[in-house]
């Protein structure tokens, strides 16, 4: 980030940013950076909360005003508490799986459990989209997802949308699909709070066969010979606080 | 919070590691008061209006998002498994604050805002993308743009 504002103001272009790791931006030291304290992701603070995001965009855009620089100012205020579901360790989904039924034995029970996931949660995520006219899925619905990763747990060549170039773009975007599908299924239960940023996390990837799976793709490809299949699977499937 | 001393480890020694380019000069491109500045977003969150092609590999290019691109119409295929999503899909404006934007034009505060606005996919190397950046100037001087906001992800 802090090479771009090098290049573009080289240029002749004023530019203003904002800054999430100050170490990075100490070393670059761009022309004008706010550095913010708020989490990775979250640029603005908060979602759903105009005023506070209007005043960090506000104290990045002053910047602009300064006489000279490099410039590196601090955020003064961390971001607003958001309104989530309950306590980190407390939260549990409003959805909850058939998981008691009897499941097929080995690996045949990830994806049985998977499927019946995402039946369970389709409903909520359609209602979600039908209020809220928008979705995070761009590439892979959920069903497409389940029938990319059956293919690669049974071993078969994988089927790949005509517009997804290779293996390893394809796994990348179908994991980020259906992580944005059970998040958006699980916010969309009225009366209920979303899921806050880490307490989805723990839920998805401790609690989910869907996490399962992604876990065992990327096992899968661990040592592909294909570097880029390689590369997606050993660091684009699961945070490496997941792993 | 992002400090990094806060960060859990690995992501605190990932982050710690990462290669910061060193710049031995430090321009300086003067504009006007902000009142009368046009202003376009550069994001690098790896954004794109749905139809584009997703971010593929680390090349350093650049998506364009047209001022009038609504929130349903962005998508984000950034590489990164280490950041939250989750507010980008509660509200586009914690990352891409367009709308936050256009209402600082109709409060007086900004001149007005640029009739298109960009994304890189920020994994990316810097020298990566170098090319891409100095080609955008253009773009941002035909557009008349003397202030980028420039926000990471």
């Amino acid at each position: 980030m802090g090479a771009l504002g090098h290049y573009l103001e080289s240029e002749g272009v004023p530019t203003t940013q904002i800054s999430l790791i100050r170490e990075h931006t100490e070393a670059i030291r761009p022309p004008r950076a706010l550095w913010v304290p708020f989490d990775l992701g979250r640029p603005l603070g908060v979602p759903g909360n105009p005023g506070f995001q209007k005043r960090v965009l506000l104290a990045a855009l002053t910047l602009l005003e300064s006489s000279a620089g490099p410039v590196l100012e601090k955020f003064p205020d961390d971001a607003p508490a958001q309104d989530v579901g309950g306590e980190p360790d407390g939260w549990a989904c409003p959805v909850l799986f058939a998981s008691d039924m009897p499941q097929p034995p080995g690996e045949a029970s990830f994806l049985t459990s998977l499927r019946r996931e995402i039946t369970e949660l389709r409903p909520w995520y359609d209602l979600g989209l039908q209020r809220t006219r928008r979705t995070a899925v761009a590439y892979f619905q959920p069903e497409d997802a389940l029938g990319l990763f059956s293919s690669i747990i049974r071993g078969e060549e994988p089927p790949l949308p005509r517009q997804i170039s290779s293996l390893a773009l394809a796994l990348r975007l179908a994991a980020q699909d259906l992580k944005a599908f059970y998040f958006e299924a699980v916010a969309s239960k009225p009366g209920l709070a979303p899921p806050g940023a880490s307490q989805f996390q723990q839920w998805f990837w401790k609690q989910t066969a869907a996490g399962e799976i992604l876990r065992k793709v990327k096992e899968i490809y661990s040592s592909a010979s294909d570097k880029d299949l390689k590369l997606a699977a050993r660091l684009f499937l699961v945070p490496l606080d997941q792993a | 919070m992002a400090r990094l001393e806060t960060f859990p480890e690995p992501m605190r020694s990932h982050l710690a590691k990462l290669p910061c380019p060193s710049f031995e000069s430090h321009p300086w491109a003067p504009g006007p008061a902000l009142s009368q500045r046009r202003v376009a977003l550069i994001s690098t969150a790896g954004l794109h209006r749905r139809g584009d092609r997703p971010f593929d590999g680390m090349t350093g290019e650049y998506r364009v998002i047209p001022k009038d691109c609504e929130a349903n119409d962005l998508v984000m295929t950034h590489v990164s498994t280490n950041f939250d999503r989750t507010g980008f899909q509660q509200d586009w404006n914690v990352v891409f604050p367009l709308d936050r934007l256009k209402e600082l034009v109709v409060e007086g505060v900004i001149g007005s805002v640029a009739e298109y606005h960009y994304s890189f996919m920020g994994a990316a190397d810097p020298s990566q993308m170098e090319p891409s950046a100095r080609n955008l100037v253009g773009l941002l001087k035909e557009d008349r743009v003397d202030g980028a906001l420039l926000v990471p992800v």
